[in-house]
């Protein structure tokens, strides 16, 4: 394993994303009931104001973790520096467990889709991703979690399985995973895939996280679900998730992610009880 | 299966289809693909018009829903974004604004000091100099120092000329605003944004006190100021006005917060 940095140290624990209309919550008196807070990197890639004031002081009552939706780490024409620049100056000011980011490409070199697009999944993507993890974690000084994406296509030159490049790329990296347990049910049934093949495929001992999110079903107009984090878990991927945290033996931190039609934190933190009640008894580091 | 192109031609094949409806699909590409790439275009669109619509909101019910969703659409169209920040789609909203509603200039006015409003939510953090700093500082000044003098105003400040009052067309769109009387000036007037704390502010000023706080931010000295409030043939008493003008305008920035060093 080519691996540069020190290894991120197993986290047990049980999380939500810090999202706007919870700040009072999680800044008020009585302490939220979570071992850790994930937020979006990018929303406090920014020099200074308000909201990173707000993260500041978040950081002080909880661990965060950096979860970035814009690196970009398979565009085949090469990271962004200014964005790792940026990035590397929000890590050392809030000092998270971990950076993580997706398995997917966001721009070109003349555009930006903000939306996580699909990789091919060819020795030549495989490539490309690798120098750019490599480039990202050694601009960061640190490793990287990536995630597994959800995806609507696949692609006629596809080489290997997804799993198969996950695995690759955390070896040839030293990279860590986010699993993203929706992501994988939404992905096997828009391409026909079997979870549990998928999940055994992996380097389990490499993942650090867990992701748990809502999906929109697939209708009768559009054959394919989709990864929309606006509603609850769904009971295949509650079940999913209770075989994945047998199947994984170091403590992982887990979360559930809500970016749309966000209720009051009660909610959530209901539905991240279930998630306790789901896993195996762990050991909250 | 063997497809043509390299990985950064078929993303860029990819990105012009989800840019594009007419854009022909990536060669290999059949109908389920065509399926997939409509739920990425879908997602392309709904999170870059979601985010200039938290952006400009102000401006969307302004206009009404309909002609603020053709203005968006327009403007995806014609500045497609680069940025890694989605903030930065609403870069030149102001000037789409102005190239569609001609007869109306006040909308353009209005996307501007809220793009510039929201620009400076985010500005980094600064100390404000006070007018007893200020008067602490330049104790010993002669007039060499005077006329040397630039400022720093807090990053990311900014002032344009308007056409219409702001002030009260801001305040007749907060969500439970009442309706406001559009009230258009006979000569353009000024509009200052900055930051008070963390808090984005505006106010509107005379013209030339607009036009002075961009040539000092574009680096003018104070007595370049003077020299272009004085007039094109100014005597001794137009000069000494002008520095009158002058220190008038520098009390107001100072008192308001806006100046953060002084260079002499």
């Amino acid at each position: 394993m080519a691996e540069t940095h020190h290894p991120i140290a197993p986290f047990g624990g049980f999380g939500l994303g810090l999202r706007r209309t919870h700040y009072d919550d999680f800044l008020g008196a009585q302490k939220v009931p979570v071992d850790f807070v994930e937020v979006i990197s990018e929303n406090y890639m920014v020099d200074g104001g308000r909201q990173l004031r707000i993260l500041e002081e978040v950081r002080e009552r909880y661990p965060v973790i950096l979860h970035g939706v814009s690196m970009s780490i398979g565009t085949a024409g090469g990271l962004d520096t200014d964005y790792l620049a940026k990035l590397k100056a929000l890590a050392e000011r809030i000092e998270p467990l971990w950076v993580s980011d997706h398995l997917c490409w966001t721009r070109t070199s003349a555009h930006n889709s903000h939306d996580l697009l699909p990789l091919p999944l060819t020795t030549e993507a495989l490539d490309a991703v690798c120098a750019n993890i490599t480039q990202a974690q050694d601009t960061l000084g640190r490793a990287m979690l990536f995630e597994n994406p959800s995806s609507y296509l696949t692609f006629p030159e596809d080489e290997m399985a997804e799993w198969e490049f996950l695995s690759e790329m955390a070896r040839r990296t030293g990279c860590h995973l986010l699993l993203d347990v929706n992501n994988i049910y939404v992905g096997s049934q828009n391409h026909g895939f079997s979870a549990q093949d998928y999940l055994a495929g992996l380097p389990l001992e490499r993942v650090r996280q867990i992701h748990l999110a809502g999906h929109e079903p697939a209708s009768k107009d559009r054959p394919v679900i989709i990864d929309t984090h606006d509603r609850e878990v769904s009971d295949p991927v509650w079940a999913l998730y209770s075989k994945a945290m047998r199947m994984i033996e170091q403590p992982v931190a887990t979360m559930i992610e809500r970016d749309e039609n966000i209720p009051p934190l009660t909610d959530l933190l209901r539905e991240l009880d279930r998630a306790r009640d789901a896993a195996p008894a762990i050991e909250v580091v | 299966m063997t497809v043509a192109g390299t990985l950064a031609e078929r993303q860029a094949a990819f990105m012009r289809a989800i840019l594009d409806d007419d854009a022909p699909l990536p060669s290999g590409w059949g109908n389920s693909h065509a399926l997939g790439l409509s739920v990425y275009r879908g997602n392309y669109r709904n999170a870059l018009m979601s985010s200039l619509e938290s952006s400009f909101e102000r401006t969307g019910r302004y206009v009404g829903e309909e002609l603020f969703r053709t203005a968006r659409i327009n403007h995806l169209i014609k500045n497609p974004p680069s940025h890694w920040t989605i903030d930065a789609a609403g870069a030149g909203f102001d000037q789409t604004c102005a190239e569609l509603f001609t007869d109306n200039p006040e909308v353009a006015e209005l996307a501007w000091l809220e793009s510039a409003m929201l620009e400076l939510a985010s500005a980094p953090d600064c100390s404000a100099l006070t007018p007893q700093d200020f008067a602490e500082a330049s104790a010993g000044f002669g007039d060499a120092e005077w006329l040397g003098l630039s400022v720093k105003f807090q990053p990311r400040s900014k002032a344009r000329l308007v056409g219409h009052d702001m002030t009260d067309l801001w305040k007749s769109l907060d969500e439970d605003g009442a309706p406001a009387n559009l009230i258009a000036f006979a000569q353009e007037q000024g509009c200052v944004v900055w930051r008070e704390g963390e808090r984005p502010t505006f106010v509107m000023i005379d013209g030339d006190t607009a036009r002075a706080f961009t040539a000092m931010q574009e680096g003018a000295h104070y007595g370049d100021l003077i020299t272009l409030l004085a007039g094109d043939q100014p005597d001794d008493a137009a000069i000494a006005g002008a520095a009158q003008r002058a220190g008038g305008m520098l009390g107001v920035w100072l008192s308001e917060g806006m100046i953060t060093a002084l260079e002499a």
